[in-house]
C-alpha cells in the first residue's frame, strides 16, 4: 500500500469527496451575500466579480416580519428543548441501564434482555406512527405547542439511544467494584454516583452527544406538535422555505442554524482521536 | 467479639456451594481457609460478607445477625483476588474512601491513609493510579484500604494468587505481619495453597465441597486429619493411601506388605482399614518393602518426585535431592511402620503417629 | 437492596412505557374507527380501514418507492463509507483534518441542508445545472421529473449519511489488531487481495450493524422528501411515511391513518428482522 500511483489517486479521491461535502456550505455561504441579481439572472459564485456582496441576508436575521426570521427564539427554544431533553434522558436513561446491567428482572417471561430489546427497538418506530397519537395525547394534555409538551415527547425518542449506549459501558466496569464501594459504606446509590459513573463518563458523554445531535436535528415531531407559541429552529428555517423568501436570507439563516453541530463534529472527532470510541491502530 | 455461624446452607441451581457450615471464631485471629477450588471458600466469604444470602442458616456477630444491617453498615473490608481497587481515584484516595463514608474528617482520612500506606510499603505512591501500578503494589493498595478502616471483621479471598511465585513468597510473610494483632478484628483468609495455610493462620478451617472438615491449629490438622478427604488437602507432598487390615497383631498391606502393629495402633481392633503415609516419608532401595516400577520421575525444585506403580496401587515417593532413575526401573519402596496413619473404612482417623 | 434495584431501572422504564406504549395501543384502537374531519371521535366501523388499506394502490406503490429508496441509499452509504474509512484510515497526511470534514454533513440537521440543496437543485437558478450548461451538457430536471427527483433525494440522502458508515467502519478498521495484515504482507499479498481476504470479513460484524442501523433510519425518510419534492412530481418521492403524513394530518383522516401506521410498523418490523438474520447469516459466512 505504499506504492505512489496509488498515494496520488487516493488523495485525488479524498479531494473529490471533500468538494461534495463542502459544496453546500460553500454554496449558501456565497448565497448568503447576494442581493437580487445575483440570485434571480442565474447561478453567481464568486463575490465580486459575478455579484456584488452585501449584508442584506445576515443583517434580516435578527428582525422580524417581512421577508426576514427572527432567529433569536427560535434559536432558544430549541437550545431549552435540547438541552432539557438531553438531560432528563441521561438521567432516567443511565439510571435504567445500569438497572439493566447490574440487576435480574423478571415478570412472567419477560428477561433483562427483552426489556433492553424494547428499549432499543423504540428506535424503529417510525415518527409518523407516533405523530398522531402524540398529537392527541399532548392536545388532551394541553401541552400541545408547548415547550414542555415537546421535552416529554423527545425523552421517549432519546432516552432508548442513552440505554443502548450505556448498557455496554456499564457492562464493562466488574462487578466487584460495585461490590467494594458497597462494602466500603455505600448505599448502592452512592456507589452508583461516587464509583460507577465516574469510571463511565466516556459513555456519558457519546451519549449525550448523541442525545443533542437527534434533539436538536429533528424536524418532524417539532413540525407537527408546535405552531405559534413554540418554534424551534428547524421547523422555522423549513417555513421559510417559500418562493417567497429570498435566498440570501434563506442561506444565512441555514448556516446560522447548522453551525453550532457543526462545532459539535470537531468535538466528536477529538473524543474519536483519544481513544474514547475506538482503539487506536496498534 | 466473636464471629459464629450456623448450619449455612448454600445451594444456586442445584450445585451445593455451602454445606450445614457452622463455627465460632475469635476476634484478633488470622483464620486461613484452606480448600480446593469450588470447595465453597469464596461462597462462605460472600455470605459473610452480605453479597450472598445463604438458604439455611445464619451469621452471628457477638449474637446478632448480620443479616439484620445491610452490606454497607456490617463492618466488613475485603480484598478479592483480582486487584480490586477504585479506577478513578489516586492510591491515597481510595485508601481514605471507606473512611470518608464512615464520617472521618478529610484531613483525618488522609493521615490515616498515608499512616497505613507507610507500613505497607508505599509511601511516595500516594497520587498515583492504580492502573500504574504493579500487581503486586495494586494489591497492597487494596489491603490498606481493607486494612485502614479497622473492620470487624476483614476477609481475603485468595489474595495472592494471582501474583508470580517470588512476590507470593514475599507478601506472604508481609501478610502474615499486618494481619495479626487484636487491632485486625477477625481476619479469614482463603487459599488452595497447603503450604500458604500453614504459614499464615494460627487457626485453620478445612473446607471441602460445602462442607467445614476440620478447624485447628494447622499444626495439629496436619498431623492429625479428621478424615482421609481432609488428609489429602492438607498434605503437600501427597499422601498415598493404601488398603489393608489389622489381623493378629500385624498390619496387612494388600498386595503383599506386613508390618508389626506399630505403637500408636496398638488400642485399634482388627479389621480392614485404609493406611496412609506421605511421599515423604516412604523410602526407596532399602532392603525391607516392595518392588514397583518406575513410571515417571520429575525434578521439583530440590526434590525428586517419583511415581511408582506397585501391588499395593500407584504410589507417590518425595526424595530429597536430585536422583536419576531409568523409566521401567525397579525400585524398592520402603514404608516406615511408625509413620503410618490409619483411617476406618469410612474415613475418619483411626489413628495418627 | 431490593428496593434499590426498582430505584434504577423504573423511573426510565415507566416513563418509556407510558408515552410510547399508550400512544400505540391508542393508535391501534383509533384505526379500528373512522375518525376524520367529518366525524371526530372514537367510533368503531371495525376492519373497514384495513380493507380501504387492501386497495389502496398508492400506499403499496409507496412502500415499495421506500424500499427502493431505503436499500438504494444504504447500499451506496456503505460503499463510499467504506471506501473514504479506507482512505483516511492510514498513510494520510492531515488525517485528522479529513475525518472531521468527513463527519460534518451527519452532524447538520437535515431539514436545514435540505433548504439549501433544494436551491442548489433548482432547475433555472441552482450551480448543478448553470455548471453543467457551461459544458455543453443539457439541464436536469432535477425537480420536475419523476426520475431525476428520486435520484436527487437519494443525492441528499448519501451526502447526509455517508459519513455514518463512514464513522462506524473507521471506528471498526482501526480497533482491527495488525497481525493478520502483517501476515499478508508477509505473504505477499497484493492491496486488493489484502482487502477481500483480510479486511473486509474481519469488518462482517460492524457491517452488519451498521447496514441495520442504517436501514432502520432510511426506512423513516420523510424530512428530506418533504422539504426538497413534496412527494412530488406527482407521486415520484413519495414514500410510506410521506403518505400516511398526508392522508393523517393533512387531510386528518386519522382513522385511516393509524390503519396505515399500525400496518406500516408491522411490516418494517417484520422486514427488518428477516434482513437482520439474512444479514447475519450472508456475511458472517463470507468471513469463514
Amino acid at each position: 500500500m505504499k506504492a505512489n500511483p496509488f498515494l496520488a489517486a487516493r488523495y485525488a479521491a479524498i479531494l473529490l469527496w471533500s468538494s461534495f461535502v463542502v459544496a453546500p456550505f460553500a454554496w449558501a455561504l456565497t448565497t448568503s451575500f447576494k442581493s437580487d441579481s445575483g440570485v434571480t439572472s442565474g447561478a453567481t459564485y464568486i463575490p465580486w466579480l459575478q455579484y456584488q456582496p452585501s449584508l442584506r441576508g445576515w443583517k434580516e436575521l435578527l428582525h422580524s416580519g417581512g421577508a426576514g426570521i427572527d432567529v433569536g427564539w427560535p434559536f432558544l427554544d430549541s437550545a431549552i428543548v435540547t438541552l432539557g431533553a438531553s438531560a432528563l434522558s441521561l438521567v432516567l436513561g443511565t439510571f435504567a441501564a445500569y438497572g439493566l446491567s447490574r440487576f435480574t428482572y423478571r415478570a412472567g417471561f419477560i428477561k433483562n434482555s427483552d426489556i433492553i430489546f424494547f428499549f432499543i427497538s423504540q428506535r424503529i418506530m417510525p415518527p409518523i406512527v407516533l405523530a398522531i397519537p402524540f398529537f392527541l395525547m399532548l392536545r388532551a394534555l394541553r401541552l400541545l405547542d408547548t415547550i414542555p409538551g415537546l421535552i416529554l415527547v423527545y425523552i421517549a425518542l432519546l432516552m432508548p439511544i442513552v440505554v443502548w449506549v450505556m448498557v455496554d459501558f456499564f457492562n464493562t466496569v466488574p462487578r466487584q467494584i460495585d461490590e467494594m464501594a458497597i462494602l466500603d459504606g455505600c448505599t448502592p446509590l452512592q456507589a452508583f454516583v461516587r464509583v460507577i459513573l465516574p469510571n463511565t463518563m466516556p459513555g456519558i458523554v457519546v451519549a449525550g452527544m448523541f442525545c443533542i445531535i437527534f434533539g436538536w436535528n429533528d424536524f418532524f415531531f417539532a413540525f407537527t406538535l408546535t405552531f405559534t407559541k413554540t418554534q424551534l429552529l428547524p421547523v422555522a428555517i423549513v417555513a421559510l422555505n417559500s418562493s417567497v423568501t429570498p435566498w440570501w436570507t434563506l442561506s444565512a439563516s441555514s448556516l446560522l442554524a447548522v453551525a453550532p453541530l457543526v462545532a459539535v463534529a470537531f468535538l466528536v472527532e477529538r473524543l474519536l482521536s483519544r481513544g474514547t470510541l475506538a482503539g487506536a491502530f496498534r | 467479639m466473636s464471629l459464629a455461624a450456623e448450619n449455612l446452607s448454600v445451594a444456586v441451581e442445584g450445585t451445593v456451594y455451602l454445606d450445614r457450615v457452622g463455627f465460632t471464631l475469635q476476634r484478633g485471629r488470622l483464620y486461613t481457609v484452606l480448600g480446593r477450588t469450588l470447595a465453597g471458600k469464596t461462597t462462605l466469604l460472600r455470605v459473610i460478607a452480605g453479597l450472598q444470602e445463604p438458604d439455611q442458616g445464619d451469621v452471628r456477630l457477638d449474637g446478632e445477625p448480620l443479616s439484620l444491617r445491610p452490606i454497607w453498615r456490617r463492618n466488613v473490608a475485603m480484598v478479592y483476588q483480582q486487584f480490586i481497587n477504585y479506577p478513578h481515584l489516586s492510591v491515597v484516595d481510595n485508601v481514605a474512601f471507606p473512611l470518608l463514608r464512615a464520617g472521618w474528617s478529610k484531613a483525618a482520612a488522609k493521615a490515616r491513609a498515608e499512616e497505613v500506606l507507610a507500613g505497607i510499603g508505599l509511601s511516595g505512591f500516594e497520587a498515583r493510579r492504580p492502573g500504574q501500578l504493579s500487581g503486586g503494589q495494586q494489591q497492597r493498595v487494596a489491603l490498606a484500604r481493607a486494612l485502614a478502616r479497622r473492620a470487624d471483621i476483614l476477609l481475603l479471598d485468595e489474595p495472592l494468587v494471582n501474583l508470580d511465585f517470588k512476590l507470593r513468597e514475599q507478601l506472604r510473610e508481609e501478610f502474615r505481619r499486618l494481619l495479626s494483632g487484636e487491632d485486625k478484628g477477625i481476619v479469614l483468609y482463603t487459599t488452595t495453597d497447603p503450604a500458604e495455610a500453614m504459614i499464615l493462620g494460627r487457626e485453620m478451617l478445612v473446607l471441602h465441597e460445602g462442607q467445614l472438615l476440620q478447624v485447628g491449629a494447622p499444626a495439629q490438622v496436619f498431623d492429625q486429619p479428621a478424615s482421609m478427604t481432609v488428609a489429602s488437602i492438607v498434605s503437600d507432598p501427597p499422601m498415598n493411601f493404601v488398603e489393608g487390615a489389622i489381623e493378629d497383631g500385624a498390619v496387612r498391606l494388600r498386595g503383599g506388605l506386613t508390618h508389626s502393629l506399630p505403637q500408636h495402633m496398638r488400642g485399634l481392633t482388627a479389621g480392614s482399614y485404609h493406611f496412609g503415609f506421605r511421599a515423604n516419608e516412604a523410602t526407596i532401595g532399602d532392603s525391607a518393602g516392595i518392588d514397583g516400577a518406575l513410571i515417571l520421575a520429575e525434578a521439583a525444585g530440590s526434590e525428586t518426585i517419583l511415581h511408582v506403580d506397585t501391588p499395593l496401587g500407584p504410589l507417590v515417593i518425595q526424595l530429597e535431592g536430585i536422583h536419576s532413575l531409568g523409566i521401567g526401573a525397579t525400585v524398592r519402596v520402603g514404608i516406615d511402620d511408625r509413620r503410618l496413619f490409619a483411617f476406618t473404612p469410612g474415613g475418619t482417623l483411626a489413628a495418627a503417629p | 437492596m431490593r428496593g434499590y434495584k426498582y430505584l434504577f431501572l423504573l423511573p426510565g422504564l415507566l416513563v418509556l412505557v407510558s408515552i410510547i406504549l399508550f400512544p400505540l395501543l391508542f393508535t391501534i384502537r383509533v384505526s379500528l374507527s373512522g375518525w376524520d374531519v367529518n366525524q371526530p371521535g372514537l367510533n368503531w366501523i371495525g376492519g373497514e380501514n384495513y380493507a380501504r388499506m387492501l386497495s389502496d394502490n398508492r400506499f403499496w406503490e409507496a412502500l415499495a418507492r421506500l424500499d427502493v429508496m431505503a436499500i438504494g441509499t444504504v447500499l451506496l452509504q456503505y460503499v463510499l463509507g467504506f471506501a473514504l474509512a479506507l482512505l483516511v484510515w492510514r498513510d494520510i497526511r492531515c488525517k485528522r483534518f479529513f475525518r472531521v470534514l468527513f463527519l460534518v454533513p451527519m452532524m447538520t440537521t437535515p431539514v436545514i441542508m435540505t433548504v439549501i440543496w433544494r436551491t442548489i437543485f433548482s432547475e433555472s437558478l441552482g450551480p448543478v445545472n448553470d455548471v453543467l450548461n457551461r459544458i455543453d451538457l443539457p439541464s436536469v430536471p432535477w425537480i420536475t421529473d419523476g426520475a431525476m427527483a428520486f435520484i436527487s433525494v437519494m443525492i441528499v440522502e448519501v451526502w447526509q449519511w455517508t459519513p455514518f458508515m463512514f464513522l462506524l467502519l473507521l471506528a471498526g478498521l482501526l480497533s482491527l489488531p495488525r497481525e493478520p495484515f502483517l501476515a499478508a504482507a508477509i505473504d505477499g499479498a497484493g492491496p486488493i487481495r489484502t482487502f477481500f481476504r483480510v479486511t473486509f470479513p474481519a469488518m462482517a460484524p460492524i457491517s452488519i450493524s451498521a447496514l441495520i442501523i442504517r436501514f432502520i433510519e432510511a426506512s423513516k425518510i420523510l424530512d428530506t422528501v418533504y422539504v426538497l419534492t413534496s412527494g412530488g412530481p406527482g407521486t415520484a418521492t413519495e414514500t410510506s411515511s410521506y403518505y400516511i403524513y398526508i392522508r393523517g394530518l393533512r387531510d386528518f383522516q386519522i382513522g385511516y391513518a393509524s390503519a396505515l401506521s399500525f400496518t406500516y410498523l408491522v411490516i418494517m418490523i417484520v422486514t427488518l428482522t428477516i434482513v437482520a438474520k439474512l444479514l447475519a447469516r450472508v456475511l458472517l459466512v463470507r468471513s469463514t
